[in-house]
């Protein structure tokens, strides 16, 4: 791979000197002239019908100066639900968060104090937790036409993938190993809670979010408050990570805006903690029943997955089960069925169909090698995918040197060990891994590029950078397009009204979709440079690209592998990560600092949720029980391992400088590889996560 | 939040006075009552701060005992010298308490009265300890509830440093309107089946003032063992307070007291005489594993608590006379 000037140098943050000495400003920070505060009266049944509102006791307390309700307030969130209309406020409430209703006042405490005034007479409904129970005939129907949410084509049907006759498969097979896995209700627990602050100027909207996409956000709120585009603007700054919950716009921008357009001035509206995690979408809980079968020689015939996805009781996400595409096999079946519930609502987070599925899937391929008594690293080299489901070839694979490298990395054939739970004495250590990939796709977005007479290059981006290093990477790209320094590059960024449109940052898109524009605008600005020579006094030379590059025939992916040692307490049932390998295939790496720390981030995460991370449910009363950092068992530093990162950069043809896609991937065999690190040292299989220590005792007592 | 007023105590007199102002409670570092009045758990109109009484966060010997200021913070306790030496146990359940930031606030006494952490009870249901008749985690999600001293609520204590006390034979001093009262630190815990709605013997106008501890006797070794559900940040799944009186290999003496298992810290009178007067072999130490978790009554997710317990003892035991 050949060397560049900027691109691939590890680089600090641009701005990391203001986030660490507090003097960036996150949208929290702000404070208008003459703005008021905002809180959520939210229900306490998991399902209720509200019969009667009392606003008066409410509305009198001084200091209040804005009300909504469903009453005055009819306004539907469009990206709250891609199926069903999701108002604002909705009646019935449909899960134990969702809102009744917002107030605004002159200080938080006013704010509070009025939405524990408001009296609300609620008429309980039956109510249902888990999508299997939600799918029989007695359930309680939480969306008109019941609980199994449509598919695409709008029929009352699972999302079915198929490739082969799936029966076929099976009788091909010398041995069908059969096996059921859960997972639970994770949250993004991202640091920043949700805040929005809205002000109207004339007929013009301003709304500072704290967002993952100023671009869809801004689209968003025009059409859901019926605006035009121009009417809006949506301002972030800084960010404090949403891991795909806080892409696009949000009930909360939208509760802001008119709140603000009632009380006439501008509006702060903030959550709490625990508002953040019940209120607020998280990771979607599954059911998953696998049969996989097998030759003895080790070759996969069938691969078939039903699967069952919470996704609380309005479709906000997918709630697809990944990761069979990562294997080659000729018969193929999934069917998943996205379940409305009365939990908290799921869609994205991080690798959204991904870690879950991945957890499933890797643990019965780990117990296949163990039967056929084949190395798991042996038996996935054996396996991998070749083409992407076995049709489309990739633009470049290197999941074989992510297998390969990241096992050496790790001292694979030293740690693992063939006979699982075989070694003495209470601590016993055990090696695992697991492997997964992540679509990089290119596609539409928009750079402008500013030259002054001063030699500065101003590169307008729509980018918030969630965490990701985001505008240091769009630096990096401008500065090597360029053919400049990096200090001649100025970053625009978080700002629709100085800022041409971005692609959200979620799906792992904006180094390759917006890198993309930056390298097209910087060659335009080149041309130009050539053609009319340097500008002069206040002059400046611009050049905007607006690019959307497809390549047909071809399949443009990511790859991983994890690898985790873990040492296993089976006297107390407790786990701790020893050791950690993360290889990945993201093409070219564009700045190894911040693109290690995010494969840190993902198997950080990864770990919790192998481990300990879950919103509880009590089953009588469909209460969550433990939202918050404490609760939920978020991981803090201690639990952290030290995690080393293998680059694999294959060569690959697209994208900027041949960068494909990182921040999801991180994420995506983590928990699989925990899991099965777990099974090789004690010998026993835990298939319902997380993996908790009474869970590990359950299975040694 | 609701609006409640400070008011700085000069002394503990004037702190017992000022508390008996209709819903006042005291405050220390505030760590935890400041989120349970935002989570509505509580609802003072007077917050009573004890941190302005001069002398409250000290460590002083008075002749042969050791008194603590009930305002010392963790961080402190944890780190003293002679705390570390002689009464490690102690600082060890300091040092373990939650996250530095809490320790730099949170305080002796805050710990030893902190409220269960239970998730009914931190979710307002309407529980024993919120005011209610019912407790939610017999048939509900009871993980981490008691397996003794259950009924009919089934908390478990959440303080670190209240088993280490126990553990130690500290004295407690407490001050209320009629004065101040001394009592072991035993005797200061309560059942629910004493009283369902709290965890100990103070009154409503009482505050834990000071604690003070015996001299060890010559020999003696201690430790606090916690088991955490995450490296930090979490209460006791179980944990182990243990002080021993040793003479060579001969355990002259033994307390021992459990965090985590049953609404109060948890003495293990039959383990402690079991090890008395004998040397802690393998063997003695699987007896006392056994012994300890004799009786334990689990609820139907908790299980996993009884051979826990039972490693535990058996384990910390072991690694105290390595």
């Amino acid at each position: 791979m050949s060397t560049l000037n900027s691109v691939g140098h590890p680089t600090s943050r641009i701005d990391a000197v203001k986030r660490v000495t507090g003097t960036a400003t996150y949208t929290g920070d702000l404070r208008l002239e003459g703005m008021l505060y905002a809180r959520v009266l939210r229900s306490p049944h998991p399902h209720a019908r509200i019969r009667r509102v009392d606003l008066s006791k409410a509305q009198s307390l001084p200091g209040v100066k804005a009300i909504l309700t469903r009453e005055n307030c009819d306004i539907v969130w469009g990206s709250g639900d891609t199926r069903n209309k999701r108002y604002l406020f909705n009646n019935p409430v449909r899960f134990v968060g969702d809102a009744v209703a917002a107030v605004a006042a002159i200080d938080r405490h006013t704010a509070e104090e009025a939405t524990r005034l408001i009296e609300v007479e609620y008429e309980p409904l039956p109510f249902v937790l888990e999508p299997e129970d939600a799918l029989k005939s007695d359930a309680p129907e939480i969306q008109p036409g019941g609980n199994l949410s449509p598919n695409n084509q709008g029929k009352r049907e699972p999302e079915v993938y198929r490739r082969g006759n799936i029966d076929e498969g099976l009788r091909a097979a010398d041995h069908v190993f059969e096996e059921q896995y859960s997972s639970a209700h994770i949250n993004n627990a991202q640091l920043e809670p949700r805040v929005a602050i809205a002000q109207w100027q004339g007929g013009r909207l301003t709304v500072y979010a704290s967002t993952q996409g100023i671009s869809n956000c801004h689209t968003e709120i025009a059409r859901d408050l019926g605006l035009k585009p121009e009417q809006v603007r949506v301002v972030c700054q800084f960010m404090g990570g949403g891991f795909g919950n806080k892409n696009q716009c949000h009930d909360f921008d939208l509760m802001a805006a008119m709140l603000a357009k009632q009380a006439g001035a501008p509006v702060k509206l903030e959550f709490t903690r625990k508002e953040d995690f019940i209120a607020v979408h998280g990771r979607w809980p599954t059911k998953q029943y696998y049969k996989i079968g097998v030759r003895n020689d080790g070759t996969l015939t069938a691969i078939q997955l039903r699967g069952y996805s919470g996704m609380g009781p309005y479709r906000k996400g997918a709630g697809g089960i990944g990761g069979i595409e990562i294997y080659q096999c000729a018969h193929v079946e999934r069917a998943v069925h996205p379940v409305y519930t009365n939990k908290a609502v799921s869609a994205n987070l991080r690798g959204p169909d991904y870690p879950q599925g991945v957890f499933g899937l890797e643990s019965l391929i780990d117990d296949i090698a163990y039967k056929l008594q084949m190395d798991p690293v042996e038996f996935r080299l054996k396996n991998m995918t070749r083409k992407f489901l076995d049709q489309t070839p990739y633009t470049s694979i290197g999941l074989e040197d992510c297998l390969r490298r990241g096992a050496e990395a790790f001292e694979w054939k030293k740690r693992w060990n063939p006979a699982p739970g075989s070694a003495p004495g209470p601590l016993k250590r055990g090696a695992g891994m697991g492997m997964g990939s992540f679509v990089s796709s290119l596609g539409r977005s928009s750079a402008v590029i500013d030259l002054d007479s001063q030699g500065m290059y101003h590169v307008h981006v729509g980018v918030t950078d969630v965490g990701t290093a985001a505008k240091t990477t769009m630096a990096l790209i401008a500065a090597e397009s360029l053919g400049v320094p990096l200090e001649r590059i100025n970053i625009i960024w978080g700002d629709t009204d100085r800022c041409p449109y971005s692609v959200g940052e979620s799906g792992s898109r904006t180094t390759t979709h917006t890198g993309y524009a930056v390298m097209e605008a910087a060659k335009d600005l080149k041309k130009q440079l050539a053609e009319k020579g340097m500008p002069k006094g206040t002059d400046m030379l611009t050049a905007t690209a607006n690019t959307n590059p497809t390549i047909p025939g071809v399949a443009r992916y990511s790859f991983v592998a994890h690898f985790a040692e873990v040492e296993v307490d089976t006297d107390l049932g407790h786990v701790r990560v020893t050791k950690y390998v993360a290889a990945h295939d993201s093409g070219r790496v564009v700045n190894p600092l911040t693109a290690t720390s995010q494969v840190k981030g993902g198997a950080t995460m990864g770990i919790g949720m192998a481990l300990h991370e879950e919103l509880l449910y009590d089953r009588a009363s469909g209460q969550p029980l433990t939202a918050g950092y404490y609760g939920a068992r978020v991981m803090t530093h201690r639990d952290t391992p030290e995690i080393e990162v293998v680059w694999v950069e294959t060569e690959e043809p697209y994208g900027p400088y041949g960068a494909k896609t990182l921040g999801e991937p991180t994420i995506i065999p983590s928990v699989a590889a925990v899991a099965n690190a777990i099974y090789n040292a004690i010998g026993k299989r835990v298939k319902d996560l997380p993996i908790t220590r009474d869970k590990i005792l359950g299975v040694l007592a | 939040m609701k609006s409640f007023a400070n008011v700085n105590a000069r002394d503990v007199k004037d702190a017992v006075n000022k508390l008996r102002e209709p819903n006042a409670v005291v405050v220390g570092g505030g760590s935890d009552l400041l989120g349970m009045v935002k989570d509505h758990l509580v609802q003072p109109d007077v917050l009573v701060n004890l941190k302005t009484i001069r002398g409250l966060d000290q460590i002083a010997a008075k002749g042969p005992e050791i008194h603590i200021g009930g305002q010392i913070t963790l961080d402190t306790l944890s780190h003293n010298s002679m705390i570390r030496g002689d009464y490690t146990v102690l600082a060890e359940a300091a040092e373990s308490v939650a996250t530095p930031q809490i320790r730099n606030a949170g305080t002796l006494a805050g710990n030893v009265c902190q409220r269960p952490w239970c998730w009914y009870y931190r979710n307002n249901f309407p529980c024993f300890k919120n005011g209610g008749s019912k407790c939610f985690s017999i048939t509900g999600e009871n993980q981490f509830h008691a397996i003794f001293g259950g009924g009919p609520s089934f908390i478990v204590h959440p303080s670190d440093t209240a088993p280490a006390l126990v553990a130690l034979d500290a004295k407690f001093r407490v001050a209320g309107p009629s004065g101040e009262r001394t009592l072991a630190a035993a005797d200061f815990f309560a059942l629910p089946k004493v009283n369902a709605a709290r965890e100990n013997v103070l009154g409503k106008d009482e505050i834990l003032v000071s604690v003070s501890l015996p001299k060890t006797a010559k020999g003696t070794r201690s430790t606090y063992h916690k088991v955490l559900d995450r490296e930090a940040w979490t209460h006791a799944v179980v944990s182990a307070a243990m002080v021993l009186e040793m003479d060579q290999q001969v355990c002259k003496r033994a307390r021992i007291v459990l965090g985590g298992v049953a609404p109060i810290p948890w003495r293990l009178q039959k383990v402690e005489a079991i090890l008395a007067g004998q040397q802690i072999t393998p063997e003695l130490a699987a007896k006392a594993g056994e012994a300890a978790v004799e009786g334990a009554n689990p609820l139907a997710k908790n299980r996993y608590k009884v051979p826990l317990t039972r490693n535990l003892v058996r384990r910390t035991l072991l690694e105290m006379v390595a």
